[in-house]
């Protein structure tokens, strides 16, 4: 075994744990229910556990991650068998269709969360500081790629544990979107059926906890993905030797590991079938899965709360010399205006997913109208947080976009002051417009024209950032590498979301609208336009800044001219169907309507887009090791990161650095943007 | 602001005073006339007050301290970082009290109003002694401090017990359930979240009193306990709003 690679060993390990796993599973099912049923919720979840724990052992041994993940499960047994006690003593039900009950489950996922983070040891430190101990103040990695499966408190190692999370859960979500796309791809069910079964699920239901759970992991996904690269990027922007708070940066990663887990186990435990907004009454009566997603995003969100807090502590305290608001990197702008919606307005989702959960544990009636509750008070809370969320999405990946360009025109930047105000104007207009998501949900009227038109106000700072782009390409010397690539197809992709948007906004047109493909085709139009692209040209931009190696160019614009037009292909598919009356959320639809050959394509897009990201993992692993060197100044950046070699030494910059220009002078001559100092005297 | 002890302390009296009648005079508007507006003018009044005397928010700008490295500086990024996260609360505070208006509009649950009045002055009272424990510990004075962070630990566990130990049996009693009406579940989760916080912010006072206690802190350096302190104020600023709103406001409903 000791020469064995550790990633065959890991795979190796992922199988015998996920069949081990599987049989405990089976068998504790068995014993609590006296039949045998092969696609029992706790073989499924168990086989997961086993299989992911396993994997992890083979590859790092027992520490960090693995530890946690069993710490996680040992946790979770006994918070369930602690609740089941206290139920069998006050002569309730003890043990139901999943092991444990309902509040069992909910406790012991609560106590296999704090347990996790134990067992990663993100909560050593500040143990030892209650108990007035005090600590380094900054822990030294093993080197090596070890650290990366354990607590680390360096900036960029915690960057690129959230980069390669989100890769992984973004992984999961596609697969599930691939798996209900194939059945759409005909109408009538062809394998989803009603006869299918599957941890509790019949084919339909197994449908809809697909389609609920893409929703959110993507979003878990985007918010580990933009986290991992300000993260990165932002204390090098910056110039400082770390965040503002290092344990709070790790403890805000690791958080998010067991919320993921929780999230998974929602799909063996009974599903649900609210889609990933949860509305009441439907999920106070969806199966227990529903409990694991509301608590999976409840955790997830303090994740994205303490990272948005140690983000603005960061550029508001630890800038460098001479780096003054207007002179700081757009994408510090962009990291500030996501942080103030993800600080504030995360708690509102986490208390309406809270609420409802108190309904379910405990009764209490606040949106049952029998009690005197009100389900669309639901919907107010959960809307305030997840409209805004949207521009959490897609703001950092703006200002990528905005940071990469006059890289690749050689121009300045047009209307710097504009862009940074207009990121700002859309994060506080952005709080403004919640109530548009439910002109038909039966709210007061005369709340819908402001809501309309607060809507239709966020279009003009987005237009201010097209315009700006716009007139920084216009007449510069373009080249267009892989990163620019993505710059580009962003900046197209977005554009569609964009203009597809009013039409949502407007109350007359959105009564048609609501609720069909249309919907979701602005939707991913957005996402990928604001998120999926400018995140793929930041990985392909910094990689050799992490890695000290370039990912390939030719897979790279493989990628590129496979996804772009089998992606524009598969959002215009899902607008037309949408504006013929094809509703969302569905497994299936009349073959009358005439949709089929539609959905033909929208599949075989998808599997496109599918194959596109796989050649880019490829790319991306492959590269880590056998890509070709790029130790300098890959792209000729003026910024500060780029002026040291790659890969980035430990504590960043051996020399500070203080500003002495403008960032995005591109091509004027003898323009200097930061000029380092000899000594480490006033390091900032 | 105040330069010596005697005078800081003199300034957290006063304003304890203020508090103090403030409070009383709200109980006597709300059972006296129906006068809305002029119990939540009075609320954001009281507010101001810990905000600025107690919590001292103007710390957040008066940092001229160059050093990155320096013990001043690092407290100026650590208090940065706890507003924040106070912000962030605030949300779930001001979430809460957005349900109980969109639920109950102006009724409130059938509730005690003279224990309501009792245990918020628990919890002011506590806030005048945190008070002192922060003016001793800047001016060195480590057994005053003790003493107050004592005292006020003391009041926070009567607080949390006349809450949960006596209102919630009491409100059982009245009808007021969790799982009864959509008053009732919104009672018992404002206060609940609330008395969570109370009870975190006790746990923090343990620390500080215990690493206290072994001279861990000095007039120059105490960051732990401008934390906890700031915390245990908060706390009392979200009570400050949430007992007009349980206990002043609106008319009675039964159940």
């Amino acid at each position: 075994m000791k020469t064995m690679n550790p990633v065959w060993r890991g795979l190796a390990l992922l199988l015998a744990g996920g069949i081990s796993g599987y049989f405990i599973g089976l068998g504790l099912d068995t014993l609590v229910s006296k039949q045998v049923n092969f696609t029992a919720p706790l073989a499924g979840l168990f086989s997961l556990l086993g299989a992911v724990t396993a994997f992890f052992f083979g590859l790092v041994g027992y520490h960090g991650v693995t530890r946690g993940l069993v710490f996680q499960t040992i946790g979770t047994l006994i918070g369930g068998f602690f609740v089941t006690g206290i139920r069998a003593l006050m002569g309730l039900e003890t043990f139901g269709n999943f092991f444990f009950t309902e509040p069992a489950w909910v406790f012991g996922a609560l106590v296999g969360t704090l347990s996790f983070l134990a067992g990663v040891g993100a909560l050593t430190d500040w143990f030892k500081w209650a108990l007035g101990e005090s600590t380094p103040e900054h822990h030294e990695d093993e080197p090596g790629w070890k650290k990366y499966f354990q607590l680390s408190l360096d900036h960029k190692v915690i960057g690129v544990q959230y980069t390669v999370t989100s890769i992984a859960v973004l992984g999961f979500g596609g697969i599930f979107a691939l798996i209900f796309r194939t059945e759409l791809a005909a109408s009538q069910l062809q394998f989803l059926t009603t006869t299918f079964q599957a941890f509790d699920q019949n084919g339909l239901q197994f449908y809809n906890t697909l389609m609920s759970l893409h929703g959110m992991l993507m979003i878990v996904s985007i918010l580990l993905g933009i986290a991992g690269v300000m993260n990165y990027l932002i204390p090098l922007l910056i110039g400082a030797q770390d965040m503002a708070f290092p344990r709070l940066n790790a403890f805000s990663f690791w958080i998010a590991v067991p919320a993921a887990v929780l999230l998974l186990s929602a799909l063996f435990l009974g599903g649900f079938d609210t889609g990933w907004t949860g509305y009441p009454p439907l999920s106070t009566r969806s199966p227990l899965g529903v409990q694991m997603f509301f608590l999976g995003v409840f955790v997830a969100g303090w994740s994205s709360i303490l990272g948005a807090l140690n983000l603005i502590a960061s550029v508001v305290r630890m800038r460098a010399r001479g780096m003054t608001a207007f002179r700081m990197p757009i994408f510090a702008w962009a990291a500030i205006a996501t942080s103030i919606i993800a600080l504030t307005a995360t708690q509102l989702i986490g208390l309406s997913f809270q609420l409802v959960m108190f309904q379910r544990l405990l009764g209490m009636g606040f949106f049952d109208p029998a009690k005197g509750g009100n389900p669309v008070l639901f919907q107010h809370l959960f809307w305030f947080y997840s409209h805004p969320a949207v521009y959490v999405f897609v703001l950092p990946g703006l200002g990528v976009i905005s940071e990469l360009l006059p890289v690749f025109v050689r121009k300045p930047l047009f209307g710097y002051r504009w862009i940074a105000m207009s990121s700002l104007g859309i994060a506080l207009v952005g709080f403004l417009v919640w109530a548009h998501h439910m002109f038909t949900s039966g709210m007061n009227e005369y709340l819908r024209v402001p809501f309309m038109y607060s809507t239709l106000l966020v279009a003009v700072p987005t237009g201010v950032k097209f315009f700006s782009w716009v007139a920084t390409l216009w007449q510069g010397k373009i080249s267009t590498p892989t990163p620019m690539l993505f710059v580009l197809g962003g900046i197209i992709v977005f554009l569609m979301g964009g203009l597809s948007g009013p039409p949502n906004a407007t109350v007359s047109t959105d009564l048609h609208l609501h609720d069909t493909y249309f919907i979701v085709g602005h939707f991913h139009d957005t996402m990928f336009g604001g998120y999926i692209f400018p995140f793929f040209a930041a990985l392909y931009y910094w990689f050799p800044k992490a890695t000290g190696r370039r990912m390939s160019e030719k897979l790279g614009k493989l990628h590129f001219w496979l996804m772009t037009p089998s992606f524009l292909v598969l959002t215009f598919a899902m607008m037309r169907v949408g504006l013929l009356g094809m509703r969302r959320r569905i497994a299936d639809y009349d073959p009358a309507l005439g949709f089929d050959l539609s959905h033909l394509i929208m599949t075989v897009a998808a599997y496109l887009i599918f194959t596109s990201v796989v050649i880019f993992l490829y790319n991306f692993f492959h590269s880590m090791k056998y890509g070709e060197k790029a130790e300098g100044n890959v792209w000729e950046s003026r910024s500060p990161e780029w002026q040291v070699p790659s890969p980035m030494p430990v504590h960043n910059y051996q020399h500070a650095f203080q500003v002495v220009g403008e960032p995005y002078d591109y091509g004027l001559p003898g323009s200097k943007y930061v000029e380092f100092m000899k000594s480490q005297e006033g390091k900032g | 602001m105040a330069h010596n002890k005697q005078s800081a302390l003199q300034q957290g009296l006063i304003i304890f005073i203020f508090l103090a009648v403030l409070t009383a005079l709200e109980f006597f508007i709300a059972i006296a006339m129906d006068a809305i507006a002029l119990l939540i003018l009075v609320a954001l009044v009281k507010a101001g007050l810990v905000v600025y005397y107690y919590m001292h928010i103007y710390r957040l700008s008066s940092d001229d301290e160059e050093n990155p490295e320096s013990y001043r500086y690092k407290t100026g990024t650590n208090r940065l970082g706890l507003w924040l996260f106070l912000l962030s609360d605030a949300f779930v505070f001001g979430g809460l009290a957005v349900a109980r208006f969109n639920l109950l509009g102006l009724t409130r649950p059938h509730l005690s109003q003279e224990l309501g009045l009792l245990v918020t002055a628990v919890l002011l009272i506590s806030s005048f002694f945190m008070n002192r424990a922060e003016v001793s510990m800047e001016h060195g004075d480590r057994k005053g401090f003790l003493v107050s962070t004592g005292i006020t630990l003391a009041l926070g566990l009567a607080f949390l017990a006349g809450v949960v130990g006596v209102e919630w049996p009491g409100a059982i009693r009245e009808g007021v359930t969790p799982a009864g009406s959509a008053a009732g579940a919104i009672f018992f989760m404002m206060t609940g979240m609330h008395a969570f916080h109370v009870l975190t912010g006790v746990i923090f006072l343990l620390v500080i009193l215990r690493n206290g206690a072994r001279g861990l802190y000095s007039a120059e350096k105490h960051w732990g306990v401008e934390a906890a302190t700031v915390y245990w104020h908060f706390v009392d600023v979200v009570w400050i709003f949430f007992y007009p709103a349980l206990y002043l406001i609106g008319a009675v409903i039964v159940g």
